[in-house]
């Protein structure tokens, strides 16, 4: 029995004080059940997958699932930091797996912005393993990512220009699209003198503090037959899945993500992906910052290990090139709102193959695309194959 | 509007590695190995994670490191403020060891040496610092 996807929706993303969390959540809700076509009393189930801490609402589930109007049904609250979406959206589909739901909602949102920069630095910082590095080090987030930078410039010759490429490339995909945090082109010149946050990162490799919501409503195969939704459902063909230490002590390396192999692998064997880059027309990668989706070219297997920064220098992840990446911006110009991002990765490649990308839409052959959503630095790993 | 205050701060309950606590007052930086399998942990911890026996023998990692990776921050994160400047956090590799910890020093290299020493902050938490070598 497969599990399709009939419906998504994503609100706008960026700073968002002009609305509550559950505000918030009722945008994206309403607009994936009007794009599913069903009844919102058709839902059986919610997962509300939010990372938490930034917002005041610090068990949130509830709250939203009252307001969105599914008291009664469930709540699931699901957390895997940065990958979270992802996390709530394998939730919807393993409660339909196993028989106990043939329609289910999830819905990722993330508000961010309650609280001031240094204390969601603090938040995003004591997300590895709090008593032997926040307690001790003061670790940031952007820090977890500059130290894999460090490491990889080092072995592989990756340059701070190389970096800058990937900036300018998803905010010229994000001027695009209206749902953006930032919907504006940068130069590469802008991105190279901007100050650094965590060396060897600058301001403009670092995806922003957003706030914003999507949902993806799942139904089994059968459900989808019976509501006449067929032609337009998106089916999930490949999950996989994986984590990491949380200390980063622990780790063998830095210069790449276990987690994304491993995750990719598996994806790629429950959907017979043999050649990521012939057989996908479309991803969504984890570039919460550039040098994450440069190393995510490769533990993908776009390209080879340490050949990222030539993949985007050579325009190989642009429109045109052998697979574009991030259409709708990325993390880096759409927005990182964590709980958000995995659900709104969905949302952008189901849009994609359903050819309603517009000014964004890339070229279909193979009609399958590929989401790879990070919880903290590899801590936690997801990547979907979906297809029509 | 603004919500009420809320502060969190939390116990470290810390008793069963209070031995490495006690050694960076020291200025010893310790390990743990498992007796049973040889599993070696850094962070210490004294449940082995490989076999599940909770017999570990303390050992001291000293010496010359090389560094793996490392950031130097400009950002800084509530509970930081002190620091006042930018600080460089670092992982070097000692031995079997891999430890994190400041660096004393502008930028490092990767595979720049580094010795291990120990130190207090100005909040008075103790912790590891890199010193270059030469």
């Amino acid at each position: 029995m497969r599990v399709g996807i009939i419906g998504v929706g994503c609100s706008k993303f960026g700073v968002r004080d002009d609305v509550t969390l559950q505000e918030l959540a009722f945008e994206a809700v309403k607009e994936a059940v009007e794009d599913a076509g069903i009844s919102k009393e058709d839902i059986e189930m919610s997962v509300v997958g939010t990372a938490g801490t930034r917002s005041y609402e610090l068990m949130p589930a509830v709250p939203i699932n009252e307001y969105c109007g599914f008291a009664g049904k469930g709540p699931i609250r699901v957390e895997a930091a940065c990958a979270t979406g992802s996390a709530a959206v394998y939730t919807a589909y393993s409660t339909i797996k196993s028989g106990i739901a043939d329609i289910v909602i999830a819905i990722g949102i993330e508000k961010m912005n309650e609280v001031d920069t240094p204390t969601s630095l603090a938040v995003g910082g004591r997300s590895g393993s709090y008593l032997w590095e926040f307690h001790q080090y003061g670790t940031t987030f952007p820090g977890y990512y500059a130290m894999h930078a460090s490491a990889h410039m080092a072995r592989y010759g990756t340059t701070e220009k190389q970096l800058a490429m990937v900036a300018v490339k998803n905010h010229r995909n994000a001027a695009k699209n209206p749902k953006a945090q930032f919907q504006k082109e940068i130069t590469l010149e802008k991105a190279l003198s901007s100050r650094y946050v965590a060396y060897p990162l600058r301001l403009f490799d670092c995806s922003a503090i957003t706030d914003g919501s999507a949902a993806a409503i799942l139904a089994s195969e059968e459900k989808i037959k019976e509501l006449g939704l067929k032609d337009k459902a998106v089916w999930i063909e490949g999950i996989g899945y994986s984590s990491d230490t949380a200390n980063l002590s622990k780790r063998v390396d830095y210069v790449g993500l276990k987690a994304t192999v491993e995750a990719s692998r598996m994806a790629y064997k429950m959907a017979k992906i043999d050649d990521p880059v012939k057989q996908l027309d479309v991803a969504a990668l984890h570039d919460c910052f550039t040098i994450a989706e440069i190393m995510a070219y490769e533990d993908l297997g776009f390209c080879k290990k340490g050949e990222g920064g030539k993949f985007i220098e050579n325009g190989d992840s642009d429109f045109g090139g052998k697979i574009p990446v991030n259409t709708f911006g990325g993390l880096k110009a759409k927005g990182h709102p964590l709980g958000a991002t995995g659900v709104g990765m969905v949302y952008e490649i189901v849009k994609q193959l359903r050819g309603e990308a517009g000014e964004l839409q890339v070229d279909l052959k193979n009609y399958k695309g590929l989401t790879h959503n990070i919880g903290g630095t590899g801590h936690f790993g997801w990547v979907f194959i979906l297809g029509v | 509007m603004e919500s009420r205050t809320f502060v969190l701060k939390h116990k470290l309950p810390i008793a069963r590695v209070e031995k490495y606590w006690k050694g960076l007052e020291e200025g010893k930086v310790y390990g743990t190995v498992c007796k049973i399998c040889g599993a070696k942990y850094y962070p210490p911890q004294v449940d082995c994670s490989k076999c599940f026996n909770s017999e570990v023998e303390w050992v001291e990692i000293s010496g010359e490191g090389t560094i793996e990776c490392f950031t130097q921050l400009h950002s800084f994160p509530q509970g930081f403020e002190f620091v006042g400047k930018p600080y460089t956090i670092a992982v070097a590799k000692f031995g079997d060891f891999k430890v994190m910890g400041w660096y004393e020093g502008e930028i490092p290299k990767v595979g720049e040496k580094v010795r291990i020493k120990t130190g207090k902050d100005e909040t008075g938490v103790w912790k590891v610092y890199f010193e270059p070598v030469g």
